[in-house]
Formats: structure tokens, sequence, C-alpha cells
């Protein structure tokens, strides 16, 4: 099995209604499931010889915007505000507790699995007990509005490797990093390019940090989103890539790429040295493969429609991901030879 | 002794007379205020939401203070106020092109190749003045440069024109110049008045010679009148009301403006194009609007001045009922929305209505000529007098034109 983006080839496409804006992935039994704008959460067997979506449960009233797995239960989060627990095998709901008084957007979980965080856009991150729905602990950090008064919002999380930090980027480009026990502000990271503010011509704003991702090694944290935009009306900008050492913190190399696009979504490859992004605007939908050591990407796939998850599927080789086409999948070079049963399915 | 100063805006006054001082006068003197939400405004994010549909985004509704009529959460303090507020919710207005859009929108008026017709604005201004008065008639904000449309004033002429604040929020080039003080300033301004009288005596009925004179006089109001562009005089409790916003300064400006005598003033809040990322966009722009336009009708009210004035909110068209790719929504023209309170309107009337997608309106469509008729109504204006472009009677509102009655005090 080999890792090469140039190879990189749609394999699958499960459509769904509406927009999926969340993704996860149970390895064991090899299930995607994913929920967007139909409020419902969908799943695809990737056993299935043919790959289907199948609608499972509806227990959020308003679009679901981050979904995680733990320990066979879907823990999912959406615009009503809510932390929803749904046992993946029944559709039973085991636990909802109101979580932010605003949009919730984005989840992300410890390395344990014993508890997660939560960002919304009352601007707090706050720590849950994944098994209890107990809120152990929220972070207070970001500006409550733009610099020029205006609602702003709290799109993306991540957790070190070791679980000891907590990264939380916003709508203006802050960044603000903190300490898990302690929920102390260790540091805050200014990258505003992410962040256009157009007071002449359109006097509104669009941008924002859609992504994080620290290292497989924890040093280092990858942003994402859109450049300067030169049209607020749109995502008429360059997809951008920062790289920083948080912890000194010094910002280390810039990604960028002429497709104007969001990026809503970054991994670092585990083994490879490859950045993975996607996303979409006004070039188009993207899939983005970021030589580590290259301003410019090694690859770009071009996908109808946006992506707003991806999540890589390593024992497969493949990327999983989903968006306005719903469920979608690439093969990342070539198949593993030695598990049929983790090879392509044949197309919806 | 003003080079560069603009004389806009003073439309058909004179000179002479008082800015009209008594309270009680004030609120009794029609005027009107046209927030125009360029771009495009989404009706789903505003006036006409359908939560839990497909088409109504991520939005809820919310009650408000007419039962049964909800608008988006991004509205709160609005839904407060709606008993003061009326709403169309049935415009059907065929063009989905900014620029031909806001043309049709804004003269009430499909466009004609033979005349050019004056915005709504322009009409407004015209006949809401007060001769007397030597503030402007018309005073128009319009700061964001996309879409910036200057009011038309068509077959009525330049001499209508308004007061354009396009840079910044106070007129420009109406300072004296550096080194000559008040007094020499009003030394000089005797001296010429004293010299234009001299040479006018003997040559009665000179319209240039009275020209002259007038457009000096319409130059001098403006100065005294720069006070009324200065939001620093406003109590610092009042400021934080409207918000730190520019929109916000710009109403509370009007508000200003109105108060003292404008007729008409318009307030251009662009750019609403979201043909990506719309609902961030509207998370940006709502609150915002929601925050000023409160504050701003409360304000009116608490000065009396409500009932007076006419608060016109209009875009060039609304926004799909679809979602595209790139969760947006573009531009549309066949089921949208429009505000109106105060002068002449009944508030909490809840016009017109679109079905569960908001896809067509099912009850109450209006079109743009439907809109001009109201507005000319809610303010006194007889839509059937007539102006004249040469010959030719044109009269103020479309002939087929059927204001919105239900709306109307």
């Amino acid at each position: 099995m080999t890792f090469d983006p140039t190879k990189v080839k749609l394999t699958a496409t499960c459509k769904v209604p509406g927009i999926l804006y969340a993704l996860c992935y149970d390895e064991t039994n090899r299930k995607l499931y994913g929920a967007g704008s139909d409020w419902s959460v969908h799943a695809v067997d990737l056993r299935a010889d043919k790959l289907a979506a199948e609608k499972k449960w509806t227990n959020h009233e308003n679009y679901v915007s981050a979904v995680v797995l733990l320990d066979n239960v879907v823990v999912s989060t959406g615009y009503d505000g809510r932390i929803n627990w749904t046992n993946a095998d029944t559709a039973k709901q085991v636990r909802s507790v109101a979580a932010h008084d605003a949009w919730v957007r984005s989840l992300a979980v410890f390395p344990d699995g014993k508890s997660f965080v939560s960002v919304g856009d009352d601007m707090l991150v706050k720590l849950w007990n994944a098994e209890t729905g107990e809120l152990l602990n929220q972070f207070d950090g970001h500006a409550k509005q733009t610099p020029q008064g205006y609602t702003t919002a709290l799109y993306a999380v991540a957790i070190t490797p070791d679980g000891r930090h907590i990264a939380s980027g916003d709508r203006i480009g802050t960044v603000c990093i903190w300490e898990a026990d302690s929920g102390k502000l260790i540091h805050q990271l200014q990258a505003p390019t992410f962040y256009t503010y157009d007071p002449k011509t359109r006097v509104r704003s669009i941008g924002g940090i859609r992504s994080l991702c620290f290292s497989p090694d924890g040093t280092q944290l990858a942003i994402a989103g859109i450049g300067k935009v030169t049209n607020v009306d749109g995502f008429v900008g360059p997809c951008r890539v920062e790289l920083w050492d948080w912890q000194s913190p010094k910002h280390i190399r810039t990604y960028q790429d002429k497709h104007k696009a969001v990026l809503n979504d970054i991994h670092f490859h585990p083994t490879e040295p490859y950045l993975i992004t996607a996303g979409g605007g006004d070039s188009g939908g993207i899939l983005a493969f970021w030589d580590m050591k290259n301003e410019q990407p090694a690859h770009k796939a071009k996908p109808k429609g946006h992506i707003q998850k991806l999540l890589l599927d390593i024992p497969a080789n493949q990327i999983c991901a989903c968006g306005h086409e719903g469920f979608r999948l690439w093969s990342m070079g070539d198949l593993p030879s030695t598990d049929p049963s983790l090879g392509s399915s044949k197309l919806d | 002794m003003l080079a560069g100063a603009s004389v806009a805006g003073f439309g058909g006054l004179g000179i002479a007379g008082e800015v009209p001082a008594a309270d009680a006068l004030k609120k009794q003197q029609k005027r009107a205020l046209f927030i125009w939400l360029a771009g495009g405004a989404s009706q789903f994010e505003t006036w006409d939401p359908k939560a839990s549909r497909e088409t109504g985004g991520p939005f809820r509704w919310i009650q408000t203070a007419v039962p049964g009529y909800h608008v988006c959460e991004l509205m709160p303090k609005l839904a407060k106020l709606m008993n003061k507020i009326a709403v169309v919710r049935s415009l059907n207005t065929g063009i989905s092109e900014h620029g031909q859009a806001a043309d049709l929108i804004s003269t009430g008026r499909p466009k004609e190749p033979a005349l050019e017709y004056p915005e709504i604005g322009v009409i407004l201004a015209k006949e809401l003045a007060a001769r007397e008065s030597k503030l402007p008639d018309y005073v128009s904000f319009f700061l964001s440069t996309e879409g910036r449309r200057r009011p038309a004033t068509g077959f009525l002429g330049g001499s209508h024109s308004p007061m354009l604040l396009e840079n910044s929020m106070r007129p420009e080039d109406i300072d004296l110049p550096e080194g000559l003080s008040d007094l020499k300033h009003k030394e000089r301004e005797h001296l010429r008045e004293l010299l234009s009288t001299e040479f006018a005596r003997g040559r009665v009925g000179s319209q240039l010679v009275g020209g002259y004179n007038s457009a000096y006089a319409k130059v001098l109001g403006l100065m005294q009148s720069d006070h009324l562009f200065d939001i620093e005089k406003e109590p610092a409790s009042v400021r934080e009301r409207y918000g730190s916003t520019v929109f916000g300064q710009q109403c509370l400006a009007a508000r200003r403006l109105l108060e003292a005598g404008v007729p008409m003033v318009k307030v251009a809040r662009g750019f609403w194009d979201s043909h990506h990322d719309n609902f961030e966009s509207h998370r940006e722009l709502v609150p915002d609007f929601d925050n000023v336009m409160s504050t701003l009708l409360t304000d009116l009210d608490e000065r009396g001045l409500l009932d007076s004035t006419l608060v016109i909110v209009l875009s060039e068209f609304g926004r799909t009922p679809k979602i595209n790719k790139d969760v947006g929504r573009d531009h549309y023209a066949a089921a949208w929305s429009c505000a109106f309170a105060g002068c002449g309107i009944k508030g909490g009337a809840i016009h017109g209505k679109t079905d569960a997608d908001g896809k067509t309106v099912v009850d109450g469509e209006a079109n743009a000529s439907d809109v001009a008729a109201t507005i000319y109504k809610a303010v006194g204006i007889d839509l059937h007098k007539e102006y004249y472009s040469g010959l030719r009677p044109v009269p103020i509102a479309k002939e087929n034109a059927s204001p919105i009655d239900e709306i109307l005090s």
C-alpha cells in the first residue's frame, strides 16, 4: 500500500439530502456517520457491496455540525446548542445536554476518550465528561465581537495528541491555546489573514479559522481557512493553511494556493509528511494535499461541490469526506492488497 | 468662498426664513427615512422565516409582538417592536439583476426609453420639503461602493439632487478656508449680498442673478447645518444605543437630520449579496440591523417623531429559497419582503403570504409600483398628482399601481 496524492481517485459517492457538515468513523465496524442540514444522522456501511447512505435517527432541532464516536455512542452537536449521545446500534438517545447558548460548531475528543470539548458561538470552550455528560470546565478568552462590532463565531477546536492542551480558533483569526487541566489560557496566536473585513466596498466580513489540527508529534498546529478575500460576497480568496510552532508561539510557514476556496477541514497524514485539506469556494470544491516542505499543494483534486469534513481511513488507504454531495470516498494511491475487504466498493 | 462645496440637496428652496424652530411644528412636518439594504437582504433571515423547512436554513423563528407572526431569530429586538412595524411578505417584482432591480424598486416604475423617472426619495423630498427651510431637502448616505446608486432625479432635473455623503459622515469642503475667520466670512457675505442686490435692482426677473443668490444661500444653509452631521454632539448613552457600526452611526446622524427638519434621508447599508456563506453573513448583518433599527424606531418614538416619519426598509430583491453549493442564496424577486414603520403606517399589519418554502407568493401579491404608491399614500401625497416632463403629464404613482391599504393607517 502506498500513499500517492497524484493517484487520488474518487471511488464512491452516497448522496444525502441537503448538506452534510459532520462526519465520524467507526473503524471496528467500518461505518461512516454523517449529519448536517436535515438535522439527521446518516450512516454508510463500508463493508457493503453496494454503498448507500441510510438515515439512522433525528434528535436535533437544527443543523448538526459535528459528530464523534465514543464506545459505540455517537455524540452529536449542532445549531440547536445541544449535545446528544445516541447508541449507534439502537439509535436510542442516551443523553441530551443543553451545551451552549448559541450554535455549537465543533467537537474534539481527548485521546483517552473519557472527555471531549465543544466550541460554540457563545465564544466558550467547554470540557465535558464523555460518559456522564457532566460539564467539567469552561474556558472564556475569545473576543465576543469582531473589531468592527459585529457578531463573531468560534468555529474550530483541536486537542494535542498527549491531551494536555486545547486549541480553539475563531472568526477573526485568533487561536487560543488552553491548558486542559487548569483551563489556563497560555497563548493567543494571531492569524488575522484568515479574516477579511472590507470597510469600503461591501462593509462586511468573511472568513475565519475553520479548522485546526495538531501534528502527530504534537509540536505543530495547522490552521485552515481562506486568505485575503477580494470580494466578501463569496469565498473569493486563496485557500490557506498556516503552520505554527504553538509552544513558542511562532509562525513557521504559510501554505496557500490560487484555488479560491475556504478550507473547512485539515488533517496531518499520520505517517507521511503531508497535510490534507478540503473545502470549497469560488473556484469550486477542493481536496488539496500539501507536501510539508512546499508552500504550494503537491496535488489538488477538484470534487463537485464543497467538502465540509474529511477523515483518513488509513487501513484502507482512503479519504472519507462529506459535504454537498453527501458522503464521498477517495483512494489515496494503491489499495491494500492484504485485505480485500478494505478495497473500493461499487458506486451507489 | 467655498470652492468645491456641494449645493446639492436644496432643490427649489430659497434663502429666506428660519429653520422651523418650534418642536410642535417639527413634529407636524412629515418626513421619510429610506433604509436601503443594498445587494438584497434575505427575507428568510429577516421578515419571512421558514424554520424547519429545507429552504429555511438554520435560523429559527421567534414570536413577535404581533400574535401569530414570526420573524427570524436574528431580530429579537424588532420582534418586540412589531406592533409599530408593517411588513409586506408578498413582493413579486420580476427583476433579479442588481442594477435593473434597483432602478425598478427605487422608482416604482419599469424603465422607459423616453422618460427617466425620479427616485421615490426625490419625489418625497420635493413633496415634503418646507419651503422656508434652509436645510437640505434630501440627504443620502451611501458609504459602501458596491451597488452604490445615486438617487435618480429623472425628469425633475439636477436641482433636485440629494446631498450625497459617500466618503464620510459629514459634508465635505464646507469648512472655511484656513485664515478666514467667521467674522470676516460674514462681512464678505454681507458685501456680496449688498453688491448682488444692487446689481439685481433694475434687472427684475433676471433668473440668472436670482440663481446666484439662491446658490450662495444654499451653501450658507449647508454650512450652518454642519453640526447636524456630528454625532459626537449626542450624549454617549445615545451613541452607545446605536452601536459602533457604520450603519448605526449613519442612522443616528439620520435621526438628527430628521429631527432638525430634513424631510428626506436615505441610509444605504451594503452589501447583502450573499452568494456564498449566506448564513454567516446574515449572522453578521442582521443583528446589527436589528439593533440599529430597533434603536432608531424607539428613539424616533420617544422624541414624538415616529408618527410623522415614514421609515421604509427595502432592497432591490430578496434571496433564493434554494441554498446553493456555496451555502449561499442567490438573487430572487419572485417572493420577498419589505417593511415600513411610522407615518401613515398601521403598526403590526402583516400583508401577504408566501408558500411553506417561500418559493411563491400565495396571497396579497404586490409589485414595485404598488410599493411606491403605498409610500406616497402613507405620507399623504396625492397619487394622481401630475408632474410635467416637457408637455407630458406624469402622475406621481404609476397609473395601475395599487397602494397596499392593509398596512396603511
